[in-house]
Order: C-alpha cells, then structure tokens, then sequence
C-alpha cells in the first residue's frame, strides 16, 4: 500500500493542480458574470434605483433555472454550448464551462442578498447629498456590502470546489475525479482518504481565508 | 426661502390611494428654524422629503428662492441638492468609512479637489466638536456623535438648508440639548436656513422660530412658538402643548379646594413682572389662591401659566375676572368633579 501511494503522488499533484485551475478560473468568470447580474437585480427591482420590472423579472427566471438544475445535469445538459464555447467538450476547459453556469446565477443571488442588506436610510442620505445612481452602485452599495459579498463568494467557491469534483464525467481531473476512478472504482483506498483530506484542507483555508478578508474589508 | 404651494403628494399603493401630504401651503423664511410637528402618519416625512425632492408632489409647487423644483432635470436637481443638507433620526452613515470621510463623502460626490476636501473637512469636524474622531468609525462612537458626524456631513458642501428628520428622536434627552445647541450654532454662524420635523414639542420649544402643526397630511395651525403656546387652538395642537406644559391641576389639589372657581391666567410678555393677583385681591374682596403654576421662556420671551381659585361670592369673583381680563389672559377651567 505504501508503494502504492508514492507511485500515486505525482498523479494526486496533478489533480490538486487542475482542481485549483478549475475553480480558480470558474470563480473568475462566475464572478464576472454574478456581480453584475446581482447588482442589477437589487437595482432594477420594485424601488429600485432604476426599476424596471421586465428586466427584473426576467432575469430572476434565467437566474431561477440555472438553479435550479442539478450540476450533473447542467454538465451534460449545456455540452453543446460548451463545445461552441471552447471548441471541445471534454478536458478541463470543458469543465469550466459548466461550472461557469453553475456558479455564476448563484453567485449573482448571493451578491442580490449582500446589497440588499445594507441599510436603505445609507441610500436615501447619499441620494439626498445629489449622489447619481451610478455613484450610489459604486461608492455607497457595493464599499457597504463588500465584507458580505466576500463572505458569500467564499460560499460560492467552496460550492465550486464541491462541483468540480464532478468534472471528471467530461475528463476534467481534478481531486474528485482521482478519489473516483482510482479510490472507488479501483479500490484504492490509500489514494481516496488522500484525496479526501486535501478537499478538506482546500475548504478549510478558502474560508479560513474569505474570513479574513471579510474582516479586513468591513473597515475600507 | 422655501415654499411650498398647495402641495399633494399621494401614494399609490395596491387597493387604495394614500394622501400623505395634501394641499400644504407652507413658507419658511431665511435663517429661521422652523418646526413641523405631527404624530406617526401625519405626513411629515413626506413633507421634508418634497423640500430636496426625495418625493416628488403629486400636484402643486415647491419653491426654493422661488426656483420651482418639479421643473427641473435630474441633473439639475442633483446641483440643487447639493444646496440642501439633511440629517436623519439614525443617522444614516458610511458604516465601512471612517468620520473623516463620511464628511468628506459630498464632497467626493461632487468631485471638489482632494486639499480642498482636506480644508473643509476639518473645519467642520472642528465645528461640530470631534475633531479627535476623524479616524474613528462609526461603530466606535456614541448615538450624539453619530449625529455630529451627521451634522457635519450635511454641511460640508456649504449648504443653504438644513433639513431634520427627527433628527433627535433617537437620541436621550441630555444629548438631544447639546445636539439642539449645536443646531442654534449652525443658524447663528452660517445663516443656514432649518427645517425640522419631530414628534417631541419639546425640541420645537427649545430651538424653532416658528412651527406647523400637521395632522392626516393637512397643516392644521401654524403660527410663532409664542404664540402657538400660548394660545393653541387646534385640539391636537392643544395636546402637543401639554405635553411639555403640564398645566392639569394634580388630583391631590383638587380634593382640597372647596368652590369651583378655578381660572387659568396666562401671563406674556410685559405682565409676568406686574402683580395682577395681588393687586386684585386688594381691590375686590376675594381671595386668590394659587393651585398650579409655571413660568417659562419661549423664544426668550417669558411665559407663565397660573391656575387660580378665587374665594369670595359670585360677583366679587366675576368684577375680579373681569379686572384681569383687562391686563392678561384669563380662561374659567371646567373641573371634573369626580
């Protein structure tokens, strides 16, 4: 067994590798697409600073799909857009895309909660001072919510690092793909409790992490 | 300075319609404090937000140094408010920024010159005494401070107005004197025009010039605090002034006076220093006897309020009245026999 581990090392490294990519890359462009989206539902909501109920509704019925569709199926489900997308539909490329579609909604709501939370009286006094909506967005909801949203990207991620181990369907690596092939379909069990340890470990300092810079940004 | 002009403001909301604010004619000169008072729901808030207009009327004018507002473009309107200063009951602060740049928050916004800021700011938060808070936040100081911060925050772009919204109402009664006297500061050394709504008549008799009293949206009596006081007519407004001029006669009193001829004198102006009472007595033969009485300053002018009970037969008592009524005002007071 312990032969069996050292052989398994550079394997388990690689994996670790390609997790951190995936993750890191999904979280990136999930955010790019989730802080926006979450920024105009709270604006164009009823009394919003620019409400607009077509706008608002229908992007809570996009937002409200992509939810509600279990990532293993939105894996397989949105293979053609991911082939469009990256010009294949297997490998870890191939395994952001839909982890980008899965985050991403989920992300935008999480930001919606953190802006809506920030005291409206905030609001009223800047609009009175002759602030413009846009000023409002970016120096009074998105300074006061920041230590939030911070708190609930770091969710997000953990989500993320959560759904990335289901990558391995499309051939994406990553830990949770090793723990499966080798640990459960191979018996490994050595190389499964590894793998299972380095998720946790991952987790742990994501929000070991996201704690302290949500700490950090409460005072700007 | 201000004025509003048969304003409405109503609410539509789902199964009904909702006049917050109707017909107001209201005119607030420059550099007074003027008060409007009213119970929850009278339309106060919705008044003081027509002024920069956070609402805006659903018919009718409002004017400032007759500008009407509801012509104007949003961007004009930002300038505007720019012009109006506002404080709020919670304050209402950047939870994330320090004192110094809650201050300097209007002045980012209106994107004035970073040593400009720097003057500016310290000039205020010298004014309004936290001159060794600038680098603390928020959550480190006291509800008074809190209102300080607020106070300078309002006035760093120089405004004309300052509008209060219950600006003391959450705030114990020791603090809401000194942030009163800071308020008086602000009109006596900026000449800054001071519109306030509150539900405490406590705070319109220490600072206003003049006061509104509103009711279902409606302004019910309007009039100088003197003479508001001294002579409310409205009943609500009869209710707000005894709030704070307690002039029931305390049940232990009564059960010992024996007629019922029970007066309210009220003395002004030029009469509180004469001894009407004393000299009636002499002149007439009754018997005065003092059950209740305050003396107060409104406006610097002194008040007093005496409730009397005169001994004697009828017609003595009635030459007697008649006599005061001459110099001040006097009222018989129906008492409640049980």
């Amino acid at each position: 067994m312990q032969v069996n581990l050292l052989e398994f090392w550079p394997k388990i490294l690689e994996a670790t590798n390609e997790t951190l990519v995936m993750v890191f890359i999904a979280l990136v462009l999930a955010c790019l697409i989730g802080i926006p989206l979450g920024i105009a539902l709270v604006v164009t909501r009823d009394q919003g600073l620019m409400e607009n109920r077509p706008v608002f509704n229908t992007l809570n019925i996009i937002i409200n799909f992509f939810r509600s569709v279990p990532f293993i199926i939105l894996l397989v489900a949105i293979l053609p857009i991911t082939r469009f997308i990256v010009g294949t539909s297997i490998g870890t490329a191939a395994a952001v895309v839909p982890l980008v579609f899965f985050s991403g909604p989920y992300i935008a709501r999480l930001v919606e909660n953190s802006l809506l939370e920030v005291n409206k009286g905030v609001v009223e006094a800047a609009e009175a001072m002759g602030a413009s909506t846009w000023q409002i967005i970016y120096r009074v909801l998105l300074p006061e919510a920041l230590s939030s949203i911070v708190l609930n990207i770091t969710i997000a991620t953990i989500g993320l690092v959560g759904a990335s181990a289901m990558a391995g369907f499309v051939g994406g690596g990553g830990l949770g793909d090793l723990a499966i092939t080798y640990g459960y379909q191979r018996f490994e069990t050595d190389v499964m409790i590894v793998t299972v340890i380095l998720l946790v470990i991952l987790v742990q300092i994501v929000q070991t992490l996201g704690n302290y810079l949500s700490k950090k940004l409460r005072r700007l | 300075m201000i004025r509003f002009d048969q304003v409405t403001k109503t609410f539509e909301h789902e199964g009904g319609k909702l006049t917050a604010v109707d017909q107001v004619n209201l005119e607030i000169k420059k550099g007074e404090i003027f008060g409007v008072i009213g119970f929850s729901g009278a339309g106060k808030s919705t008044l003081i937000r027509l002024v920069n207009q956070l609402e805006r009327p659903t018919s009718g004018r409002v004017l400032i140094n007759d500008q009407d507002l509801s012509a104007l473009s949003t961007r004009e309107l930002r300038g505007i408010r720019r012009n109006i200063g506002m404080i709020f009951q919670h304050f209402n602060l950047l939870e994330t920024k320090t004192v110094y740049h809650n201050v300097a928050f209007p002045l980012l916004l209106a994107g004035t010159p970073k040593n400009e800021v720097k003057e500016k700011v310290e000039e205020i938060l010298d004014f309004v005494g936290l001159k060794d808070r600038a680098k603390h936040y928020p959550d480190q100081l006291s509800g008074g401070q809190k209102q300080r911060v607020g106070i300078a925050r309002a006035l760093a772009t120089s405004p004309s107005i300052l509008l209060c919204d219950e600006a003391t109402s959450a705030l114990d009664p020791e603090t809401t004197k000194s942030i009163l006297k800071l308020l008086r500061k602000v009109r006596d050394e900026y000449n800054i025009t001071i519109l306030m709504i509150t539900h405490e008549m406590n705070v319109i008799k220490k600072i206003c010039d003049r006061v509104a009293v509103m009711e279902d949206g409606s302004v019910i009596e309007q009039d100088t605090i003197f003479n508001l006081f001294s002579n409310p007519q409205h009943p609500t407004t009869q209710k707000f002034v005894q709030s704070v001029m307690n002039d029931e006669i305390p049940a232990s009193i009564l059960s010992e006076v024996e007629s019922r001829h029970i007066y309210r004198v009220t003395f002004n102006e030029g009469t509180a220093g004469k001894p009407i009472l004393s000299s009636v007595a002499k002149k007439f033969d009754v018997d005065v006897n003092v059950l209740y009485g305050q003396i107060t300053e409104l406006q610097h002018i002194p008040f007093g309020n005496l409730v009397v009970e005169f001994q004697g037969n009828q017609e003595e008592i009635l030459k007697a009245v008649n006599d005061i009524q001459q110099a001040v005002r006097i009222q018989e007071v129906k008492v409640d026999a049980s």
